[in-house]
């Protein structure tokens, strides 16, 4: 299955830019030729040289063939805008600030959720959880990135000061720089308008998810039996209850995990943030093929992995099922 | 939403009883009306796409701009407010010609909202009615023949779900009309060609489960045919769970649109939602505090997805009668 997702994303990304029939490589090369202001003599030679170099001389069997092999072994080509960088190097500046804002926020709400939905069961007629339920399931509707235009708009009006976009402060000489605690503070401060907007959208499916599992977990005969034991309230909600509604959430996770990432991008194009997002939507505009085909299939190869990675961990979790090596 | 009941309820007319309108009436209307009383969400959420459509129908009808300069003829009015290059500066004054202000562009925001709505409803109700139809066919293919075809379309569905749509849509869009974006149809099937294999998967675990029951064994040893079956019996118990995957279907489809277009990747020039948001977010509008620009678009996609959430969750209680009990 994996095995499947992972070439069918590499087809996919390797197919789909060629079908436009332009050929950004010549387009640079002659755009640059241009900017030297007199005519170079030997220009179509040199788009002759790079296109030998990217193999786009040779028949597209051969370069699809090509394409899955490097690809599969994580060596992405070398981007065309920002030659002569490797599209693993800019991949290497972006991809940390993605990953840490993806998995950070994904865990966060996944957590927070399920345990509202859990109480919300649990403590049936408390007036307090329902009254917060309320709104978090209105927002649980409205895609990511709108909430986070709302949040921006909200925190605006507020607090002029605030930063709304961008990873850190801007213009300050040496920055990025991880040792600088001054940096990481920034950091931080710009990540929560983009952290919040994600958490607080997500929050309310797993919520309603785990509701939903609580409702048929205490109707099982184990509970009425942990009840009949005398077990407290305590022991009963969590070895009990959460424990055995959490599984099917796990599952829900596998399938959120593609949304999640396309809702990140997005985010990260709203806030400007300095994750993949932003550095796709530069290379689609700028008709970089490699980067391009190389963020995309970062971005699949990571969903896919994950999910991989839930389904085997499904069995540790659920003793019940053993692995029969999807 | 009559394009969603169309698709998806097509088949209950084969169920034709002989029955007069009277007893249709009594039958079918009566316990449905006595049922949306009870299912709040559902009444809520439609409420909500209502007054949407409502608001948007009296703005069609009712829009005038006393401004006709350069107006060339044959445009409206509201499509040439809507659409055409700079003319003002953006402002706001809801005294004025403009309740809603203009932006960046000189563009009447009223207008702008009234022809994006409809827009991006269509392209998702589209993208969604061919998705499903897709995955409702792959679905009856893949559970009535089994073997090998079922096989190919398994894997086919697992491997592509856990692809992220939004990233193949971006490779589409940039190769199908690079510099340009997609136009308004090529989106709207764009998203088709991604919006399957969910639907695909939900239905033919429900084919499976159903082909089981004990009704469709009987029509089996009655010498129905396996169109018959799927036709008579099956699908009238599907329909509530084809509905609830059409709108799940066309949640998702009009959040890809919103979001391809907020790239800039649509027709930026279009008078659609999506592209509002671009240009909002490529001028800096809200550094500009120009919020009444802002707040059209997000209050009309709020209220969208806020009401087809709504209406999701309460068919999620038609199709899963268990959770019904509790509401």
């Amino acid at each position: 299955m994996f095995v499947v997702t992972i070439w069918m994303a590499s087809t996919i990304v390797f197919f789909l830019p060629r079908l436009s029939g332009q050929n950004p490589l010549a387009e640079k090369i002659y755009q640059e030729a241009q900017q030297g202001g007199y005519q170079d003599p030997d220009v179509a030679e040199r788009v002759r040289v790079f296109e030998e170099k990217y193999g786009f001389d040779k028949p597209l069997w051969q370069q699809y063939v090509k394409f899955v092999v490097d690809v599969v072994q994580f060596d992405l080509g070398r981007s065309i805008f920002q030659w002569p960088k490797s599209v693993n190097e800019i991949l290497a500046e972006k991809i940390m600030w993605t990953l840490v804002m993806g998995l950070l926020t994904l865990v966060l709400a996944f957590l927070i959720g399920s345990a509202m939905g859990a109480l919300l069961e649990w403590r049936r007629n408390n007036w307090g959880l329902m009254v917060a339920m309320a709104p978090i399931l209105a927002i649980s509707a409205v895609p990511f990135f709108i909430f986070g235009l709302v949040l921006q708009l909200i925190v605006f009006n507020i607090d002029r000061e605030f930063p709304l976009v961008y990873g850190f402060k801007q213009g300050v000489v040496g920055w990025p720089d991880w040792s600088d605690w001054e940096f990481i503070a920034s950091v931080l401060k710009h990540a929560i308008l983009p952290a919040l907007s994600i958490t607080l959208v997500s929050l309310g499916g797993w919520a309603m998810g785990m509701r939903g599992m609580m409702v048929t977990t205490k109707g099982e005969d184990y509970m009425v039996q942990a009840e009949a034991k005398g077990l407290p309230d305590r022991v009963m909600l969590t070895k009990y209850a959460i424990r055995n509604s959490l599984l099917p959430q796990v599952t829900g996770l596998t399938l959120a995990l593609g949304l999640i990432v396309s809702g990140v991008v997005l985010v990260e194009i709203v806030f400007g943030y300095p994750g993949v997002g932003g550095q796709l939507l530069q290379a689609v505009r700028s008709n970089d093929y490699p980067t391009t085909q190389g963020i995309v299939f970062v971005l699949a190869f990571g969903t896919a992995a994950a999910t991989l990675a839930l389904d085997l961990m499904y069995p540790l979790l659920d003793p019940r099922i053993k692995s029969d090596g999807t | 939403m009559s394009n969603a009941t169309d698709t998806v309820t097509g088949p209950e007319p084969m169920m034709a009883e002989p029955s007069s309108f009277e007893s249709i009436y009594r039958e079918r209307l009566v316990p449905m009306g006595r049922y949306l009383r009870r299912n709040k969400l559902m009444v809520g959420g439609l409420s909500i796409l209502g007054v949407i459509v409502l608001l948007v129908i009296i703005g069609h009808l009712f829009y005038q701009q006393d401004d006709r300069k350069g107006n060339p003829q044959g445009v409206s009015e509201l499509v040439y407010a809507a659409s055409v290059p700079p003319r003002l500066k953006p402002s706001w004054n809801p005294w004025g010609e403009y309740p809603l202000g203009t932006d960046e562009q000189g563009r009447d925001i009223l207008a702008h909202v009234l022809i994006g709505t409809p827009k991006t409803f269509r392209i998702g109700a589209i993208a969604a009615a061919i998705g499903i139809g897709v995955g409702l066919i792959l679905a009856f293919v893949g559970a009535y023949v089994g073997g090998w075809a079922d096989l190919i379309i398994r894997l086919l569905v697992d491997s592509l779900i856990p692809i992220p749509g939004l990233l193949v849509l971006i490779l589409i869009a940039t190769s199908l009309n690079p510099g340009q974006g997609l136009t308004e149809n090529q989106l709207a099937f764009a998203i088709a060609v991604l919006a399957w294999p969910g639907p695909a998967r939900v239905i033919r675990s429900q084919v499976l489960v159903m082909r089981e029951r004990g009704y469709v064994t009987m029509a089996q040893m009655s010498g129905t045919s396996a169109l018959g079956i799927i036709f008579k019996e099956m699908m009238p118990n599907l329909a509530p769970y084809l509905l609830a995957s059409y709108v799940a279907a066309l949640t998702g489809a009009m959040l890809a649109t919103i979001g391809v277009e907020t790239l800039g990747l649509g027709d930026i020039d279009a008078p659609t939602l999506g592209a509002m948001l671009y240009w909002i977010i490529f001028t800096n509008a809200l550094l500009k505090a120009q919020w009444w620009w802002l707040i059209p678009p997000i209050v009309v996609i709020v209220a969208l997805f806020v009401g087809l959430f709504m209406i999701s969750a309460g068919l999620d209680e038609v199709a899963n009668p268990r959770l019904r009990r509790r509401v």
